[in-house]
């Protein structure tokens, strides 16, 4: 695979010669950033961001999508699926981002290959950028990743002060070197990215380590070792929304008079009426088992099904949460908690 | 100031009354410019309370978070207190849950505390970038001084308080059983500077304002869940049947939702301003309640939260109400 740069105030020439792909890239709103289809190439800006407040997951995975519409008498419909043949390319996608989507790949391909999250994937080019700068509740190393990860990536950039070196990691991340008209880069570039690499690894400010976790939560199912976290929990949707890899949704049917669509939509486990029945019953009736179920299912339901943690350690839960209420406190305190249950069983 | 000490000893001695079941207070959080509520059940657990300038939630807002579970047969509902920690401006939600009969005066203990202004997060980060590490502050008539694992640095107040304080006119709680220190002089007035600059702005401009802020909203409710004001058991935006608001993200949803929610605090929000503290993505969510705050002063001469003997705004009927609003 090839190596190759450019100089970073080129960095529109090089988003406007993409003319194949649809360009995404981090766009800000005041302080909130949020990866959107580029519509001007001088307005990108790849400077100075942390994580993008609220992840890419969005561009397989949107908030709100028409699975179909339907009119009243039809009598058959149209999934309305992405189209296979667009190519769409994500450029500055931080390491985390891309690690989380290899992720949740498990969970769409696994009984029912979900063809909306698949075709979006399959069409889209991967192009990181690597942290020279972790956020201060960042801890990827302990979960799998890296600030230079290049996991779930098709292309690698590191922003080297005057020019990005980018590392071609697939054919789709050559195609896009191509596409771009990118220079091919040398052993100083090469060698001052692994570099920056090391130097961000050593910066992570946080960790906690996973091993043994996925096995000692379940022993607290009925503890009430949860309540001191969620007694200040307040059911919103910060911490499941803006995370990564949480994955669920709703499927509901919006309706006029003749027409309709079945629409989904992200859906939260931190919400009462997630898994409120039918019959008024709900089986996770307070905040203590809808915030066992949030850190549970990251560390331990997943990881027994597809033997990876659903975490990537972006922080963003963390950092979002207008209470505190801190993931690795949580994991960390269960250890010894954990331990004790064991004993006593 | 507050004593901590002090504030340690109340919340031992609150929580040992047989008639109290939890106290709600602040404790250190696990890193950052905000403290973390915590929400305590046994004296032991009360040398973990704290308050300085980092203990920006309303701790009101918990009262009705917790979720009334079923009781048992046979078995007597717990009917002991909730005793709760607040500040100036959180007090006034207690007064207006009390006057709204939320719940009864008997059922809280409210552990008052005078407050000289606290941290915005967001204002803190601008000053001194993010930080890993745990903070503490402390606040006098001018500066405020921020602790970060060790390394002081200090700043004007009005650099680092939330907007909040800065116009706050109640520093001191409005209804408390027990204060927690000495009542502060008042240094600041509201002469909603703020609301005059947005209504500077043309019809046009304010939808393309609230377009551009609206078609942010991420829908994650946090705004309604950590409203003191919001403590509806069913709430009607996320009620299925029947369904009022839909859960679809568009800029029509997320309008239709932020105008429910403005419009049900009208005559009721008490300005504490969680709503946009806690807001992910920076939606100015305090600009909408602001107006009704000024249009319900100026159209009703009422203010909600001050007086626990006084009705609810929307529950008082004078016959010189003004009705110019009705076309």
């Amino acid at each position: 695979m090839g190596d190759y740069k450019f100089a970073k105030d080129k960095l529109a020439e090089v988003l406007s010669a993409l003319e194949e792909y649809e360009v995404f890239a981090p766009e800000a709103i005041g302080d909130v950033l949020r990866f959107k289809a580029v519509s001007d190439p001088a307005g990108v800006n790849l400077d100075d961001y942390d994580n993008t407040t609220v992840p890419p997951k969005e561009l397989m995975f949107p908030q709100t999508e028409t699975l179909f519409k339907y009119r009243l008498g039809q009598t058959d419909v149209e999934p309305e699926l992405p189209d296979p043949s667009s190519k769409r390319v994500v450029v500055g996608i931080r390491p985390c981002d891309a690690l989380a989507y290899t992720i949740v790949d498990n969970l769409y391909g696994w009984d029912f290959p979900d063809p909306y999250y698949q075709k979006r994937r399959e069409s889209t080019t991967l192009v990181g950028l690597a942290c020279a700068v972790p956020c201060s509740t960042c801890f990827c190393p302990s979960v799998g990743g890296a600030p230079a990860s290049e996991k779930g990536l098709d292309a690698l950039m590191f922003d080297l002060g005057d020019v990005y070196y980018v590392k071609a990691l697939t054919d789709k991340g050559e195609e896009f070197g191509r596409a771009a008209g990118l220079e091919a880069a040398g052993d100083a570039e090469s060698k001052a990215a692994a570099k920056q690499g090391e130097d961000a690894l050593a910066k992570v400010p946080r960790s906690i380590e996973t091993t043994g976790i996925p096995e000692h939560l379940p022993a607290l199912y009925d503890d009430t070792f949860w309540e001191q976290f969620s007694d200040r929990c307040l059911s919103c949707g910060i911490c499941t929304f803006l995370c990564p890899t949480c994955h669920c949704f709703d499927i509901q049917d919006e309706c006029e008079s003749f027409d309709g669509r079945r629409a989904r939509m992200w859906d939260t486990c931190m919400f009462a009426e997630y898994t409120r029945h039918t019959s008024g019953h709900n089986p996770r009736p307070t905040r203590k088992e809808r915030t066992r179920n949030r850190i549970s299912h990251k560390y331990s339901y997943f990881p027994e099904k597809f033997d990876v943690i659903a975490c990537v350690g972006c922080g963003r839960c963390i950092k979002n949460c207008p209470v505190n209420i801190d993931i690795l406190d949580i994991l960390e305190k269960s250890k010894q908690a954990g331990a004790k249950e064991a004993k006593t069983a | 100031m507050v004593d901590e000490k002090k504030l340690q000893d109340k919340a031992k001695e609150t929580l040992i009354r047989d008639d109290v079941r939890r106290l709600i207070g602040w404790k250190r959080s696990t890193y950052g410019y905000e403290a973390a509520p915590a929400v305590l059940t046994d004296a032991s657990q009360a040398d973990q309370l704290i308050f300085d300038p980092t203990c920006v939630q309303n701790l009101a807002s918990f009262i009705s978070l917790e979720e009334k579970k079923p009781v048992a047969r046979g078995a007597e509902p717990d009917t002991r207190k909730i005793a709760v920690m607040v500040k100036g401006c959180d007090s006034r939600a207690i007064v207006q849950q009390l006057v709204e009969k939320a719940y009864s005066r008997d059922d809280v203990v409210v552990l008052g505390i005078p407050c000289m202004g606290v941290i915005d997060r967001r204002k803190a980060e601008k000053l001194f970038g993010e930080t890993a590490g745990q903070v503490s502050a402390k606040v006098d008539k001018e500066k405020v001084a921020v602790d970060i694992e060790g390394d002081v640095k200090t700043v004007d107040r009005k650099d680092i308080l939330m907007d909040k304080c800065l116009r706050c006119r109640y520093p001191n709680p409005l209804v408390s059983d027990f204060l927690l220190g000495e009542e502060v002089e008042k240094w600041a007035d509201d002469d909603f500077a703020d609301v005059d600059d947005f209504e500077k702005m043309s019809p046009e401009e304010k939808w393309k304002h609230w377009d551009e802020q609206f078609s942010k909203c991420i829908r994650c409710y946090s705004c309604k869940s950590v409203c003191p004001m919001c403590y509806c058991v069913e709430c009607v935006v996320t009620q299925l049947k029947p369904q009022w608001t839909r859960r679809s993200t568009d800029i029509s949803e997320n309008t239709a939702y932020h105008i429910q929610r403005a419009w049900h605090l009208a005559g009721r929000c008490i300005e504490c301003m969680e709503c946009q503290r806690v807001c992910p993505v920076d939606i100015p969510i305090m600009t909408l309640n602001r107006k009704m705050t000024r249009d319900v002063k100026e159209m009703f001469d009422y203010e909600p939260g001050v007086d626990p003997e006084g009705e609810p705004m929307l529950a008082s009927y004078n016959p010189q109400d003004p009705e110019d609003y009705i076309m």
